[in-house]
């Protein structure tokens, strides 16, 4: 039984995209008359089928060493190309997280998505989406990985863009594509040259060849940076980061997985380019400039923010940053924990905020208010996985948290400082968050707002316990440290920080007396922090203004110049058979003119040659 | 047996064009030449059974002297490199005529010149002899010419005159090279094997080979010899763009191949550093120029320019993995080329322009072009080379291949895969996307007949996109054979002894 699992492991990836291509009759609008429904249950199934998979693999397997297997692809003279799959604790562990969030986000959908008339649509996606999810988990070659997040780029372009009538979409589609397609590029660059200069793409042999590898150090160094910006992309770490605030005008069931586990794959793949991007330590201090920069960046921008996803959505470029950092040092135990526990904890922020938009109609934070009482299970589930995404104990964020103290600061003290900031500033906007949504007044928008239907309170609830049970999963697979280094001062370093981001928030937003401001205070202040820091000018001035100017002026020349050179050829030659027809006069005095003329000149041209 | 794919077509043609109206009605003629378009597709199924995939050299040879003193032999054969054009071309000759409108004028006219076409190119990517091969190029020029200066847009004299002049510019370049090859030869002959291996020296070759790529590269079209493409595809009528771009390009890049690097090998590694430049210049400014573009047309006729420059990419680099990206992306780009022009064509019948600027919110469900949208979504990621369609593979060989002899200009050339997608995103927001005005709100009904070509092709782009083999397991030993012809010592001799003659092989791109 197990053997043939695993020799059909290869499925797991291909029971979503199965999925998905199952349903285009529906997608198509070719089936109209049964109604979008059979789809959803259809891709539902088959996320099922794809958990119990990779559940029955991951206890079968869990205690024996990495298995792989190869699957050829197209070999050719010395290029050999295939999909290896590893089989591993963690390769296997992510596989059944994120079938797991895409089971509870599709479960979701048919609450959220219950009068939308393209659901069989949206269900495809969602299949394509979870099949390059998984893919890119299992995958054990950077060729198939690469391959799986240019899917990725794909279908997060078609799931933004799945309300395709607003002219908001419109422009988040085009900027999410585009936007990862620059990282993807300049990834592809190093697949390439590392596909060359290698010989190989499969990740075990790369670490081996990055062992004993000698390369020139500016080699080293462009081919790290290419192979780094695949992720900076996918991971929407700066300057690649405005698509995930923009992409928040997709559908919210989609943004649960976007936030918790696409952006997690873009990580995933870091870590395992990790041994590639060591050879050259300019590209380790890139990764942790970038990472520290997105870190305390983007925290401070969502305290800005005043639509509730994209308050959300800046907070989980920050983690990454951490996860970034981790990575930096080399960490990549601390990176693929603190993943998995900010997965679990924003997915279930995502279905908190995905609920409350549903009811209420809106997605501004100005217009909301006193839904806590309205919406009890909804407000506990945004509470439980604030306190679960941040550094309180004993829950799933603090023990990553205290795991990337302890072992990535080390060496560098300072890294410290930015943790504590940025699980400062993200206690403090859950806070103000939870404050303005849940507490207060409410408003026009909020006044008769019910609590969800039980097609979102489901798969909600079933998440709350998961974020709960965080702890105890972690202890089963022997990750937590022992109970006395909660008292150590790192620890209480994090929980200190925490308690005062919850506790200005709490003093700020869920203080009656105190008159809510949005954001942190002076007007200029809160524009420059709504507004990105400006990135998105940044954008404007630099790449999006080369490639308008240079296809401008490209167009400019081509059809002056080159052509216009054609063309005036053509017209010079009409020109002179026109004016040559007048010397045919049909006289013969003027011919015998002619020939005198010419053959004056034909001497007279001898006589100057000689 | 190759006769078949040039003379069953040629006859077919002649009885449309000749029967008596009584007898050859316009239906009929159509219906005669989808028939002989199905049986060439057959046979040339039937041959692709019988090809043996191991052997480099031509097979299925037919060869009967014509004019003997002028050199001239009726001379077939087919390897690795032309058997996959030869299936292109009949499988979209079949479908150009699918696509044809059924009620155009002149339809006898029309229907033969189809045929005509369908046989010129078939005996070009067959002629073993330089003088034949040089003929059927010229023959499918007529028909072409005829078909946009009848059948096309508001230009269409412009646009026809233009490529005519062009193309016969191309025709007389390659006639003087050829010329020049069978007399240097010593026996005056045009055959091709007798031409291969010649000893010439290094100039003659430079100079022989110069002129044949300037003549092939205005039909590949290398800038800046490309204005004749966009004015012809604008004006030319659907499926008339459907077959220039599907595979009357190739026709170029296919002669740079055999006649330039097979028969003049070593000339091709002296010239292949400033021929990789002029990949990158392909590249970059087809795809900036598209950028440009508000008419869907000539946004695809100038990612065309583009994506040929990719083939010449890896032709320039010649080795036996590059050769074998050339043929896939050959494959691919003719695929996926013949796909947006199939998809643009429907659009521009619906609503009566092609205008990006002008349409808008075309996937509305109700009352849009929903699934022609979606195919147009899947083409236009295949053109810009996302996995799991042909143009991500083809892509991926050719930049492997060509990385480790040109690494700058393979990298300069990986940006036109970005700029494909800001120019075909750009298409898609802006005509699919959005809300669909009032004034596209009562389309013309679109039936089965005006998608089912286009789901042939996306069906054929996935599947070749899944399992790549397909279309590279028949010219692997043609690959290995082309891709390690000449001597890489005497084009270093060469170079090292005369380094002014060629400043553009500078050395960070040959090392």
């Amino acid at each position: 039984m197990t053997e043939f699992l695993v020799d059909s492991s290869w499925w797991v990836p291909v029971y979503g995209v199965l999925g998905a291509v199952v349903t285009l009759p529906w997608s198509t609008g070719l089936i109209r008359r049964a109604g979008s429904r059979p789809a959803a249950y259809l891709n539902i199934v088959m996320t099922v089928v794809a958990l119990l998979h990779c559940v029955i693999l991951w206890t079968d397997l869990w205690d024996l060493p990495a298995l792989h297997v190869d699957i050829p692809w197209l070999k050719l003279f010395d290029l050999n190309l295939y999909f290896s799959i590893e089989l591993s604790r963690v390769s296997l562990g992510a596989a059944v997280l994120i079938t797991v969030l895409s089971l509870l986000a599709q479960f979701f959908a048919l609450g959220y998505l219950e009068k939308d008339w393209a659901l069989g649509r949206f269900y495809a996606l969602m299949g394509f989406f979870e099949g390059a999810m998984t893919g890119i988990a299992l995958s054990d070659s950077l060729f198939s990985s690469y391959a799986l997040l240019e899917m990725l780029t794909l279908s997060t372009y078609l799931l933004v863009g799945f309300w395709y009538a607003q002219p908001l979409v419109v422009t988040a589609a085009r900027d999410a594509f585009l936007t990862k397609r620059v990282g993807d590029l300049l990834m592809l660059m190093g697949v390439v040259a590392l596909s060359a200069i290698a010989g190989t793409l499969d990740y075990a042999e790369l670490t081996a060849w990055a062992e004993t590898a000698e390369l020139a150090p500016l080699t080293a160094t462009l081919l790290g940076l290419a192979l780094l910006a695949g992720p900076i992309g996918k991971c929407a770490q700066f300057p690649l980061n405005l698509w995930l605030d923009e992409a928040m005008e997709g559908p919210s069931p989609a943004s649960i997985l976007r936030n918790s586990v696409v952006v997690a794959c873009g990580a995933y793949v870091l870590i395992r380019m990790q041994p590639i991007l060591s050879l050259s330590p300019v590209v380790l201090t890139t990764l942790m400039v970038v990472g520290a920069i997105t870190a305390i960046g983007a925290s401070l921008v969502s305290i800005g923010q005043i639509d509730i996803k994209r308050a959300l959505s800046h907070t989980t470029s920050a983690y990454l940053g951490l996860v970034f950092l981790a990575v930096g040092m080399q960490q990549d135990e601390v990176a693929l924990m603190l993943l998995f526990a900010h997965a679990l904890s924003k997915a279930l922020l995502y279905m908190s905020v995905g609920s409350v938009t549903l009811t209420t109609s809106t997605q501004d934070l100005t217009e909301m208010g006193g839904l806590g009482s309205r919406m009890p299970a909804t407000s506990l589930a945004f509470a439980i996985g604030s306190i679960a995404m941040v550094g309180m104990v004993p829950f799933g964020g603090f023990w990553a948290m205290q795991i990337w103290a302890e072992r990535v600061t080390v060496g560098a003290p300072g890294l410290l400082l930015i943790l504590l900031l940025v699980n400062g500033l993200t206690a403090f906007n859950l806070t103000r968050v939870f404050g303005l949504v849940f507490a207060g007044e409410p408003q026009a928008k909020t006044r008769r707002a019910p609590e969800a239907p039980w097609a979102i309170c489901l798969p909600m609830v079933s998440l709350i316990v998961m974020c709960l049970l965080v702890p105890v999963m972690l202890l089963q697979w022997e990750l937590l440290p022992s109970l006395a280094s909660v008292r150590s001062p790192l620890s209480l370093a994090i929980i200190g920080s925490s308690v005062v981001g919850f506790g200005f928030g709490a003093f700020i937003y869920l203080n009656p007396a105190f008159e809510h401001p949005l954001g942190l205070g002076w007007k200029s202040m809160q524009d420059i922090l709504a507004q990105d820091f400006r990135t998105d000018q940044l954008y404007r001035v630099t790449v999006v203004f080369a490639v308008r100017r240079g296809a401008r002026l490209a167009a400019w020349f081509d059809r002056y110049v080159v052509d216009g050179m054609v063309n005036l050829i053509g017209v010079a030659s009409i020109f002179g058979s026109e004016s040559l027809k007048y010397t045919i006069s049909g006289q013969s005095k003027h011919y015998l003119l002619t020939v005198v003329i010419g053959v004056i000149l034909g001497i007279a041209s001898l006589g100057w040659l000689f | 047996m190759l006769s078949i794919l040039i003379w069953l077509p040629v006859l077919a043609g002649l009885a449309i064009a000749c029967l008596p109206e009584a007898i050859m009605t316009p239906t009929r003629s159509r219906q005669v030449a989808m028939a002989i378009a199905l049986v060439i597709l057959g046979w040339t199924g039937y041959l692709l059974t019988q090809f043996d995939v191991q052997s480099a050299g031509l097979q299925f040879q037919e060869s009967f002297d014509w004019i003997a003193p002028l050199g001239l032999s009726y001379r077939l054969g087919m390897d690795g490199l032309s058997l996959p054009l030869i299936a292109i071309n009949s499988l979209l000759v079949y479908i150009a005529l699918y696509c044809s409108d059924v009620n155009l004028i002149r339809p006898r006219l029309y229907y033969s010149l189809m045929m005509l076409l369908a046989a010129g190119v078939a005996g070009a990517f067959l002629a073993q002899n330089l003088l034949l091969f040089f003929l059927f190029y010229e023959v499918e020029l007529i028909p072409l010419y005829l078909m946009i200066a009848i059948w096309g847009g508001s230009r269409r004299g412009y646009a026809a005159t233009k490529f005519l002049i062009y193309t016969a510019i191309s025709g007389a370049l390659i006639l003087a090279a050829f010329f020049g090859l069978a007399l240097l030869s010593g026996s005056f002959s045009f055959d091709y094997e007798q031409l291969q291996n010649l000893e010439l020296p290094m100039t003659t070759q430079l100079i022989l080979l110069v002129t044949i790529v300037v003549g092939f590269g205005i039909k590949v079209p290398i800038v800046p010899l490309h204005t004749w493409l966009p004015d012809a595809h604008v004006q030319a009528p659907t499926p008339t763009s459907v077959l220039l771009a599907g595979v009357l390009l190739k026709l170029g890049t296919y002669g740079l191949l055999r006649f330039g690097l097979q028969l003049l090998p070593d000339a091709w590694r002296v010239i292949a550093p400033a021929l990789a430049i002029l990949a990158v210049v392909n590249v970059l400014y087809g795809s900036f120029v598209a950028i440009a573009q508000t008419d869907m047309k000539k946004m695809v006729a100038y990612s065309s320019v583009g994506h040929m420059g990719y083939v010449m990419l890896a032709a320039a680099a010649a080795t036996p993995l590059s050769i074998a990206a050339t043929i896939a992306q050959m494959i691919s780009h003719g695929l996926i080329s013949a796909l947006l022009f199939l998809l643009v064509g429907v659009v521009y019948s619906k609503t009566g322009t092609r205008n990006v600027d002008v349409l808008q919110g075309l996937l509305n469900p109700e009352r849009g072009l929903p699934l022609i949208g979606s195919l147009m979504i899947v083409s236009v990621m295949a053109s810009a080379g996302i996995p799991g369609m042909i143009g991500f593979i083809a892509e991926f060989l050719v930049y492997r291949s060509s990385f480790p002899i040109f690494p700058v200009a393979t990298l300069l050339c990986m940006l036109g895969t970005a700029l494909t997608a800001v120019y075909f995103l750009n298409l898609i927001n802006r005509s699919f996307f959005g809300r669909l005005p009032e004034t596209f709100a009562n389309l013309p009904a679109i039936y089965w007949k005006d998608r089912i070509p286009a789901l042939i092709v996306v069906a054929l782009v996935i599947a070749f996109g899944l399992q790549p083999g397909w279309i590279i397991r028949w010219s692997e030993p043609t690959s290995l054979a082309l891709g390690t012809l000449g001597d890489r010592s005497t084009t270093t001799a060469f170079v090292e002894a005369n380094p002014l003659t060629l400043p553009l092989s500078a050395p960070a791109l040959v090392d």
